[in-house]
């Protein structure tokens, strides 16, 4: 099969990683459209024989890192590191309130990007922690450390804490 | 509860060896506290699942489909290479689109011989050498919205859109054949072919060829519900 048509194949996948990661379906799809441009630049890069799906989740979460990066510079975003302290200041009255109870969209917006990935990669995907480790290139343990504490931080804003 | 969250989590992802994970199972059953952390973490996966299961079902946006449809067709003509490999290679190219043309003619066929007196007419007949679409796959190619099918209907319609030379052409996948219909004046001539859903083996690649080639035979974008709806009226002239 050829390298565009097994890209179509992956595409519904991919489509819904970057919507998790960008939150809205615009940004997902302008996500898509930048990680599908640069893997038909680098195609050359992609192994054959080796798993596209990866390749392509890779090139989509380093796209995502780079945007946030940059808009965080720019100061559109809060910087990333924010979020995880936010969260930890005001959980307890907005979640009591119900505010943020059951809406998975601002939860997972609420999470560090970070931790973001690896719950989509693995909750979402299905990938194990090893291949996870893989695509985002880190260590195994900073996968499953940071999918503890992005589980934490989703169960509490979704109120399924004991 | 003798197990750390890290070990639970391992578990609810499928991360544990069998032995442990049986262990787990077991002391689970007796262990309220345990079961009630396990059925947590299964409830946070399920709605996470649930949340962004459906954006897979979505249509692909037409722009992504004709990024890569364009980058298809721009595609460099193969370089000479004289290594086996490359032969090999070259053969089995030019193989497929014969192989593809092949397993549609024997489906004809099946369709044909499985044609009983008693039974509705097949989907497929030929024309002058060409495909076409008869029985109940011209009547859901006629008739059937994709904005509006029924989600048990034997035959479901992709995209509907006008090619390069003016016709409107539909995609659809049913259980035995999956491809692209041109209406012409003597019907739906069937431009692509590939073995529908029941051969579950090509299923995968099959609906991401069929968007391909779909995006490739494309002028302008595909039909939204409107459009689609217009062109019903007008006989998909």
């Amino acid at each position: 099969m050829r390298f565009e048509e097994q890209l179509i194949d992956i595409l519904p996948r991919l489509r819904r990683f970057a919507r998790g990661l960008a939150g809205s379906a615009a940004d997902a799809d302008d996500l898509c459209q930048a990680a599908i441009e640069r893997a038909l630049k680098s195609q050359g890069q992609w192994q054959q024989g080796t798993r596209l799906d990866s390749w392509m989740y890779r090139i989509t979460r380093n796209l995502w890192i780079d945007e946030r990066r940059a808009s965080g510079r720019r100061g559109v975003h809060a910087p990333i590191d924010e979020a995880a302290v936010q969260i930890a200041g005001d959980d307890a009255d907005s979640v009591e309130a119900g505010t943020l109870r059951g809406d998975i969209d601002s939860a997972m917006a609420r999470l560090p990007d970070e931790q973001r990935e690896v719950v989509m990669l693995v909750l979402v995907e299905g990938y194990a922690y090893r291949e996870a480790a893989e695509i985002l290139d880190v260590p195994i343990g900073t996968v499953t450390s940071r999918l503890a504490r992005g589980r934490d931080t989703l169960m509490l804003l979704l109120g399924e804490a004991a | 509860m003798t197990y750390d969250k890290a070990v639970i989590a391992a578990f609810v992802d499928g991360e544990l060896d069998d032995l442990t994970a049986r262990r787990i199972e077991r002391e689970a059953a007796a262990d309220a506290a345990l079961a009630a952390e396990i059925a947590r973490h299964r409830a946070l996966t399920d709605r996470l699942q649930r949340h962004y299961g459906p954006v897979v079902e979505e249509a692909i946006p037409g722009e992504l489909l004709k990024l890569l449809a364009r980058a298809e067709a721009d595609a460099p003509a193969p370089t000479v290479d004289t290594s086996l490999a490359a032969r090999r290679e070259a053969k089995r190219t030019r193989f497929a689109p014969m192989h593809w043309g092949a397993i549609a003619a024997s489906l004809v066929l099946g369709l044909t011989l499985g044609t009983q007196p008693w039974q509705a007419p097949a989907d497929v007949s030929t024309d002058g050498g060409a495909l076409v679409a008869s029985g109940a796959l011209a009547t859901a190619l006629d008739t059937q919205l994709a904005s509006n099918q029924r989600a048990d209907a034997p035959v479901r319609i992709g995209l509907s859109f006008r090619d390069r030379t003016g016709r409107t052409c539909r995609s659809f996948e049913g259980t035995a054949l999956a491809g692209i219909g041109c209406r012409s004046d003597d019907g739906w001539t069937l431009e692509r072919t590939m073995p529908g859903s029941r051969q579950a083996i090509y299923r995968q690649a099959g609906s991401g060829e069929l968007a391909a080639a779909a995006a490739a035979m494309m002028a302008g974008d595909p039909f939204d519900d409107a459009a689609e709806r217009k062109a019903r009226a007008e006989g998909w002239r």
